[in-house]
This record gives structure tokens, sequence and C-alpha cells, in this order.
């Protein structure tokens, strides 16, 4: 099998995870609850991944990572920290559903900027002229259909020097790209445990600037006489018994990323994209790339002959795992004007070899 | 031996102090706060047996000392201690 779905889930895992899930499954109970070794236990490794989490991210303090059960989970606390109805928000024109839904379903004043893809200054120049009034940003920090590395350093400061709120969206970046809350300075980042950084399926992130208010209520195993949830991090967040396997597997995750380092992994995905360019240039695909330093992990393409399911479920056939469709990201397409079409996306990881690479170019190429 | 009880917000406060008096060479455990001692029902503490002053003026000089302070007799007696 050749997986080239990572955007999605990494499959392939450091074989460090799937044994901290075990050795989780098999010892540790319920963090915040009982005193009890299992429990303590279960609470040391939930703390020793907010660290890890915090010192990877430069988040000033770990009660500022709050574990949620994926990246939609975390957007969708950040969402309604700060929007309501008629909450004037700028978003790019590159994010995902989990960000256009939450807004839509509470009626916010949704305004998009910034749909030229590959072109960063492009959308900086839409983000400033549409930033007065605004009284929310979202951003994606990579687009998950495109890979499109959007500029949210630079978004960042502007929303700063306005007293606007960000929060952003790195679920295509957290892990591959230098993600720094303090440079930052946004009121959230959200991120899924299960892509980049190696997690299993149920975790995510969300880093917090500020308190954000709780979308769920329940049980924190802290001041349990009062009928509200604790003022502060990250009982505050944290309604209910965590994932604590998931958060094991994730700590195990964080440890690989940070040993092989962000700027490795990175190199690695841009060589398999150059690559990938290079194999596939003169296919009859149609490539959605982009100049050097603004498309990181991702590429789309499509076929002038197949539709992007029928491509996808040839290569399946043959063992290789790729995405096709609208990827969740709707608005997305609608800036790239692949809205009707769909693409099929290859994603990378630092499992994916070169090999693997060309033997997946290969069958594409059939597709032309 | 007299035992304290440096009472924390929450467990991850609980942790990060135990972890930065363990940095420092005073043996530090998070423990469950006896029922009592905690004005809101379940809480997290520090338990120390030595160096208490030592470990309060770190934890404050840190910026987490929130809660209450007690200590414990050997009868099992909780007095609040007053920095």
């Amino acid at each position: 099998m050749i997986y080239l779905d990572n955007a999605a889930t990494t499959l392939i895992k450091p074989a460090s995870v799937q044994r901290a899930v075990l050795e989780a499954l098999g010892s540790m109970a319920s963090p915040g609850r009982g005193g009890h070794p299992p429990a303590m236990k279960a609470a040391e490794t939930v703390f020793n991944c907010r660290l890890a989490a915090a010192e990877l991210f430069r988040v000033p303090e770990p009660e500022q990572v709050v574990f949620t059960l994926n990246a939609t989970h975390a957007l969708n606390i950040a969402i309604h920290s700060l929007a309501k109805k008629g909450t004037r928000v700028l978003i790019s024109g590159f994010e995902h559903n989990s960000v256009t839904r939450p807004l839509n379903a509470l009626g916010a004043d949704v305004t998009v900027f910034g749909q030229e893809l590959f072109d960063r200054e492009a959308v900086l120049e839409d983000f400033k002229k549409k930033l007065p009034g605004a009284q929310l940003a979202v951003c994606t920090h990579v687009s998950n259909v495109f890979g499109f590395v959007l500029p949210v350093y630079e978004i960042a400061a502007l929303c700063r020097q306005r007293g606007v709120p960000l929060i952003v969206d790195a679920s295509q970046s957290a892990g591959v790209l230098e993600l720094d809350m303090r440079r930052l300075g946004a009121a959230f980042i959200a991120m899924p445990g299960h892509k980049a950084l190696f997690g299993p399926q149920g975790t995510g992130i969300l880093l917090c600037g500020q308190k954000g208010l709780p979308l769920l209520q329940g049980g924190s195993g802290s001041e349990s006489i009062l009928q509200q949830m604790p003022d502060y991090l990250p009982d505050r967040l944290e309604a209910g018994t965590h994932n604590v396997c998931g958060i094991a597997g994730l700590l195990a995750g964080l440890e690989y990323v940070r040993e092989k380092g962000t700027e490795e992994i990175l190199r690695h995905e841009r060589r398999l994209l150059a690559q990938a360019r290079e194999e596939l240039k003169d296919s009859g695909l149609e490539l959605f790339t982009g100049p050097e330093g603004s498309q990181c992990g991702v590429l789309s393409l499509r076929s002038p002959r197949l539709d992007c399911e029928t491509a996808a479920a040839l290569l399946a056939e043959q063992g290789i795992c790729v995405r096709a469709g609208l990827h969740c990201a709707p608005i997305a397409h609608r800036s790239a004007e692949t809205l009707k079409t769909g693409t099929i996306r290859l994603s990378f990881s630092p499992f994916v070899a070169e090999r693997q690479l060309s033997a997946a170019c290969a069958a594409l190429r059939k597709l032309a | 031996m007299t035992q304290y009880y440096i009472m924390c917000r929450s467990l991850t406060a609980a942790q990060r102090s135990a972890r930065l008096l363990e940095r420092s060479g005073i043996t530090a455990v998070v423990v469950k706060a006896p029922q009592g001692l905690s004005s809101s029902g379940c809480g997290y503490a520090v338990l120390l047996r030595r160096r208490f002053d030592e470990a309060v003026a770190l934890l404050k000089r840190n910026e987490l000392l929130r809660g209450k302070l007690f200590s414990r007799s050997d009868e099992g007696e909780f007095t609040e201690v007053r920095p």
C-alpha cells in the first residue's frame, strides 16, 4: 500500500505511538478523578503531553493547552467563544467546513478575504482592505486542499495592531511548519492530533490565548460543588473523561516530531512535492502548484478525462490511497474554481518514501 | 512528622507546582486534597514533608501560589498556615 492521504489522517505512525496507546490502555485510569496510582499515572501522561505541546508550539503555560476530540471540536470551542449572531468575521478563502459551518450556524456576518491561490501578497492585501470593522478573523495556516501556506504571521500582526482576535486553524501545519503561539499572539490555535502530530484519531488540541467558553459542561474533577464550569484553564474547556489512550499516543507523536524536527519534516515533504511536480509535469494532468515557499505537504490535481472520484477509486484498486472530492472545503474550491470537479489530493508525511511516490506518479500518469 | 499541603486550583496547577519544586530538589507529591480543605469540593494539593518555607517562596516567585496552605500534625489535625 502507498498511503498518500496524510492530510486527512496519518495512517503510518511512529511505532512508539502504538506502544504508548497500548501501555495506556492497560495501565492508566482517568486523570483528575481518583488519587490512586492508575489515575495519577494517567494524570502524569496527560500533563507531560501538555508540556510537550506547550514546548513545541511555544505556549507560555501548559494550562493553555486544552485537549479536544479533533480540530473541529477545537475550532468549535474557539468560534463559539468569540462569535455570535451578527459578529463580523473575516475568513480566508481556503477555510474548511469546520470553520464555515459553525459560523453559519451562529448567524455570523462572514466576509471572505484572499481567494487568490498561491498568491500570499494578494491574500494579505485583501485582508488589509477588509480588516477595518471586523470583530474576529479566522485563518487557516495551510489549505487542506492545495497546501497553500497562507501569510498567517503577517495576518496575526495586523490583527494585533487592530485589536481583532484571531483564530488560527493549524490542522495542516502543526508538526510541519513553525507554529509559535507567542509570536502569533492568537486568541486560539486549533489542531488535530491525528495528522502530522501522529496521535491516534480522536485527539486534538486547542491552544488558548484566552479563557474561552465551554462548549460542554460536566465533570472536571475540580470545584465539584459548583454548578458552573471552573473559570480557569484547562478545566474550563475539558468536561468529561479524557481520551487518555489517545493522549498517550499523541505524546509519543509529539516526541517523534520534536526529535525529528519540523524543519526536517518540512524539507522531506517539500522534496516529495518537488518530485511529484517533476514526475507529473508532462503527464497531461492539471497540477495545482505554487511558487517556492507557498505550498507544503499537499498536491491537488485533476485528470482531463476522469472525474476525481473515479480516478481515486482506480488508484485505490492499485493500493494507492489518495483523497478525492471537495475535501470538506467548498470555499477553497470556489476560490480555485474547482468547485464543480473537485480534485484528487496527494498528501505527504515523513513516512512516504520517494520510491513509493514514484510508483504512485507512474499510476497517476495513466489517468491523463 | 508534620506534613504540608499546598492547595492548588487544578490538577494541572498542582502538577506544575510539583514539577517546579522537584526541579529545585524539593520532594513534592501531587495528591487529592483531603476533604474539608477545599471549599468547593474536589481539589488537588502538593504534599511536602520538609523545606516548606523554601517551597512556598519558590512557588510565590513563579506566581504559582494561589491556594491556601495547611499543616497536618501527627495526630491528623489540619491547621491553616499563613505564608
